[in-house]
């Protein structure tokens, strides 16, 4: 009799440890706890980011849109729609072809001599009239927009943003904008630094870096890709003291120094997409009335 | 029966004309290859200001002859200028041409003035006039237009009208890998 029972005890106490951590591992359990451990892991990830000044994606459309009105406020659309939807057409369609194709992507053409063109986080992008006009052809357009559309995916002026910004003065803005009235001023200041880095310009490595993404979004697009450097060499062809280049020559590396990379940088990698659309004839249609 | 030949001879012209070469300047010092590409033979060097004769396009490359220098290669696109010597209406005659020269046309009508040559230097005292919307100062004093931003939002398109509009264009999208690069 003893030793039935003494089995049975020992039967008990070894199925209780083997059932034990059986039970503790069910499929369930662990599915909660990773569940877990992945929240805990975001929420020190958002901690981490907030403490880096990185913004929500919401957060960087709001902030674009702030910019871009600034540029519009110095320089308001051209008063043409039928431009103005091709131009979105153009641009809507090179940005299909990037990793953020989501953004509410906007595009414009502004009333200005000047030459040049500009991006705002979050997906607004403006062209001037003055450049606009020295465009031959859809693929020179796709160039410009593209370059512009490369510094938005690559968050280019967040960063220069971020950069000139205190971080804690950044963490701070972000958290509370929306609530304080104090902080109201705040996102006042920083959306003012970011309308004068259109006037100051971003680190030339980031212009060299759109330049090459810009390329390669437009054979994407199914365009030629070297129309962008016909579009540099009709910019390098002007009077580099015009005061309608101005500020984009302050602004950008030398133009020359631009086609030089771009041209290395696409050597034998994008020779097989100059067949692409240059699509004159549709932007002729539309490029002889402004 | 004369106005048909008179026609047939003019036709004739400007086709040979436009047959020949293109004119264009190198803009600076630029290598002459065997092959469109930098990894080919390398025939020798072309001083900027030297003006050649542009026989093909592949690419970013153009296929030059220098009567001066004696060497017939390829050069990159970009280091070359064209130069508009063509008696006819480019626009009208050349719809398979890149554009190039009517743009130029269009260019320079548009934009004459501040071509940077030297007969115009004289005009570079006009550089100070500002320009009409952005120039630096109006950048960093402009106010907020929101108006203006709603008046954008209301252009934008989508990716299903996207779709259409590059089709309609002939335009096919393809896969590319982005350039690993110097940059980032």
């Amino acid at each position: 009799m003893k030793i039935p029972l003494f089995r049975l005890i020992l039967l008990a106490c070894l199925g209780g440890l083997l059932l034990q951590p059986a039970n503790a591992l069910s499929l369930d359990d662990l599915k909660k706890k990773l569940e877990k451990a992945k929240t805990r892991v975001e929420e020190s990830k958002k901690k981490i980011d907030q403490a880096q000044g990185k913004v929500s994606e919401t957060e960087e459309i709001e902030i674009g849109g702030n910019l871009i009105s600034g540029l519009l406020g110095a320089a308001p659309l051209v008063a043409d729609a039928e431009l103005q939807r091709y131009v979105n057409d153009v641009g809507s369609w090179v940005a299909l072809q990037t990793s953020r194709k989501h953004l509410p992507w906007h595009f414009g053409v502004i009333q200005s001599d000047g030459i040049n063109a500009f991006a705002a986080p979050g997906g607004y992008i403006v062209i001037t009239l003055g450049l606009f006009s020295l465009l031959e052809n859809e693929a020179q357009l796709a160039g410009v927009l593209a370059h512009e559309i490369a510094h938005v995916t690559r968050k280019h002026h967040l960063m220069a943003l971020q950069k000139t910004m205190k971080r804690d003065f950044w963490g701070d803005v972000m958290s509370r904008a929306a609530s304080d009235a104090g902080d109201r001023e705040k996102l006042k200041a920083l959306i003012n630094s970011g309308v004068q880095l259109y006037a100051t310009g971003l680190d030339r490595r980031f212009e060299y870096d759109a330049d090459i993404r810009g390329v390669v979004l437009m054979a994407r697009a199914g365009y030629d890709p070297f129309a962008f450097l016909d579009v540099l060499t009709t910019i390098d062809s002007i009077n580099p003291g015009s005061s309608e280049l101005g500020v984009l020559l302050k602004t950008h590396p030398p133009t020359a120094e631009r086609l030089d990379r771009l041209a290395v940088g696409m050597d034998g990698v994008l020779d097989s997409f100059a067949s692409g659309g240059i699509n004159r004839e549709r932007f002729r249609q539309i490029g002889s009335n402004p | 029966m004369k106005t048909p030949v008179s026609l047939l001879l003019f036709l004739l012209f400007t086709s040979s004309v436009l047959q020949a070469d293109e004119q264009a300047v190198v803009i600076r010092l630029s290598p002459v290859y065997a092959e469109p590409s930098s990894a080919s033979q390398s025939l020798g060097r072309i001083p900027a200001g030297t003006a050649v004769s542009v026989f093909e396009r592949q690419g970013g490359w153009k296929q030059v002859f220098s009567e001066e220098k004696a060497i017939i290669g390829w050069m990159r696109a970009y280091q070359l200028r064209e130069t508009i010597n063509l008696p006819i209406d480019p626009v009208a005659s050349q719809p398979d041409s890149r554009g190039f020269l009517s743009g130029l046309a269009a260019f320079s009508r548009k934009a004459s003035g501040f071509f940077d040559s030297k007969s115009t230097s004289t005009s570079s005292g006009t550089a100070t006039i500002g320009i009409r919307g952005l120039s630096e100062a109006e950048i960093k004093s402009a106010q907020a237009d929101f108006v203006e931003l709603e008046k954008m939002k209301s252009y934008a398109s989508d990716a299903r009208r996207s779709e259409t509009f590059a089709q309609q264009g002939g335009l096919k999208p393809r896969k590319v890998p982005f350039i690993p690069g110097q940059n980032n």
